[in-house]
């Protein structure tokens, strides 16, 4: 993962690498994405990502229909909970097993393919 | 002059040897000819074309997903490579076969047949390369290719006299939806063993039987049963579209299931109007009465159990295509007459478009690949031997059944005024 990409830096691999370390962080890791309040209002967390740059815009439009559908509704509903300043009754929340990355694997293949065409591009050929 | 006549008989004979014999490797018939050539071209042909799709428009999609994404190599790395090699990659349709065609300089088969062969055995059929080059380029294809209304009249004629099978468009029609589990289930159908020829030519019959046990071997390809087109059988019929700011086109034609005989090609010769010199007026019968400005072609389409003759009018008005369509169904009607030296003529021409159909690529490719897949030989002696046993009784009396079955008439253009039918004498 690059710094710069559209997923940001994350730690998260080494971490579940170690077994350890994954049991004493991922209860303080579930406590603090509830803690974030995205939940409260319908969002998933793949909501949040920056979605004003090209590579993420292209991982949108290899969405089904149906996600998309489903992303543009809550985008809707957590905007009107903004306008009344307010969070979703309880049983409308989020919950942690639905709160899946749809998104990131999609902004992870456009990112391979755009690394992938850098190195065609900047290849130096050795002829045999 | 008489060494170089025997080289090139010698020539001849081997590239018919090398020709005849079809191995199996790795599940699939392998046929090469080696003469020396340049370059090489290794075809896979696949008996996957349009009468045998599952739903309407998987072929045209699964034509449109050759060479993207496998499990080796990704849609860039794969045209990239083949850049940096100097080879073109290109994927044909027609009724019958899928072709996918590699073409490169000599030495570099490893690569490029693993290519093909990667193609067949492990593409991912992603939904994201659907929406974004796959679909988009069937349709543009489509929109390109019935631009043409000679296209567009002989894909009507096909509908028109096969109905089902050898009738079904191997171009996408506008709205139709398809999916990408669609295209894999029709992949996984048509690209058995058994079902794929390989086709080589510049290269040795054991190097390309080598490389393909190396990339299709230890059960790559399933022995599921590939799917099966009914027989075909001939309907006919009218039809009349309406197209603008394209010439206008009638195609006349007569179809014959069965395997296509030689006499259909005798009596395309007979017909074709396309002089043998240039700037003259040309022999056949129906050369006289094409007025300026109008067109006349021969069309000759066979295929592996039925074909698909007529003639394609094309014109600027409508008052001379129908001019040529009233000379055109006069010769079909006196062609069966045909005797002696008219018809020696008309064996030779065929003949000689036979033959040196069989010497390009593309001609050795449709010529030999059909019968490559059912395993049996086919060499052009035999071929051209067909054309011997014709004699004028034969001639007559194939002539006479295949003008007895329903004319497939087709207008494409200004509707109101081209002739119909019955107009022309039909």
């Amino acid at each position: 993962m690059v710094l710069a990409g559209p997923l940001g830096p994350s730690l998260a691999p080494t971490i579940r690498k170690s077994r350890t370390l994954y049991r004493w962080i991922k209860p303080v890791a579930d406590w603090y994405a509830d803690l974030a309040g995205y939940r409260k209002v319908g969002y998933k967390y793949d909501d949040l990502l920056l979605e004003e740059r090209p590579d993420v815009q292209r991982a949108l439009s290899r969405l089904t229909p149906r996600e998309h559908y489903d992303r543009q509704y809550r985008l809707k509903r957590a905007s009107h909970c903004s306008v009344l300043h307010d969070v979703l009754p309880k049983d409308k929340w989020t919950q942690a097993s639905e709160d899946i990355r749809y998104l990131k694997p999609h902004v992870e293949n456009v990112e391979k393919e755009e690394l992938e065409r850098r190195a065609w591009d900047n290849l130096v050929v050795s002829r045999k | 002059m008489l060494a170089a006549r025997a080289s090139a008989a010698r020539r001849a004979s081997r590239l018919a040897r090398n020709f005849a014999t079809v191995v199996d490797a790795a599940g699939v018939k392998v046929a090469a000819v080696d003469n020396g050539q340049p370059t090489s071209a290794v075809t896979f042909l696949v008996k996957g074309g349009s009468r045998f799709e599952s739903k309407p428009g998987v072929a045209h999609a699964l034509k449109g997903f050759a060479f993207k994404s496998t499990a080796k190599r990704s849609f860039l790395g794969t045209i990239r490579e083949a850049e940096l090699y100097g080879g073109v990659l290109s994927a044909g349709l027609t009724r019958e076969h899928l072709a996918l065609t590699a073409e490169f300089l000599r030495g570099d088969e490893d690569f490029f047949v693993d290519v093909l062969a990667s193609f067949i055995t492990s593409a991912k059929y992603t939904r994201h390369e659907l929406d974004e080059y796959v679909a988009p380029f069937c349709a543009a294809e489509t929109a390109t290719a019935f631009a043409s209304p000679a296209t567009r009249a002989l894909d009507l004629a096909h509908l028109l006299a096969f109905r089902t099978g050898l009738g079904v468009s191997p171009f996408t029609s506008a709205g139709t939806h398809i999916s990408a589990e669609d295209v894999r289930a029709f992949a996984d159908s048509v690209f058995t063993a058994g079902n794929i020829a390989v086709l080589g030519t510049g290269i040795a019959p054991d190097v390309l039987a080598k490389l393909l046990e190396k990339s299709l071997g230890a059960g790559a390809l399933s022995t599921a049963a590939a799917p099966k087109s009914t027989p075909s059988a001939y309907f006919g019929g009218e039809t009349r579209i309406e197209a603008h700011g394209a010439p206008e086109t009638v195609f006349v034609g007569f179809g014959t299931s069965g395997t296509p005989t030689a006499e259909l090609a005798v009596l395309a010769a007979h017909l074709d109007p396309t002089p043998s010199v240039k700037w003259s007026q040309g022999l056949s019968p129906v050369s006289a009465g094409i007025p300026v400005g109008t067109s006349v072609q021969t069309v000759l389409l066979p295929y592996s159990d039925a074909a698909l003759f007529g003639l394609l009018i094309q014109g600027e008005s409508t008052e001379g295509v129908k001019a040529a369509g009233k000379a055109v169904v006069a010769a079909l009607k006196s062609a069966g007459e045909l005797k002696g030296d008219e018809l020696k003529k008309a064996v030779v021409k065929a003949k000689f478009a036979a033959a040196s159909a069989s010497e390009g690529r593309d001609g050795l490719l449709s010529s030999l690949g059909a019968s490559t897949l059912l395993g049996s030989e086919s060499s052009l002696d035999a071929k051209l031997a067909s054309f011997d046993k014709i004699d004028a009784s034969a001639f007559s009396k194939a002539t006479a059944s295949l003008l007895k079955s329903k004319p497939t008439y087709v207008t494409v253009g200004d509707v109101k005024t081209l002739p119909y039918a019955d107009e022309l004498g039909l």
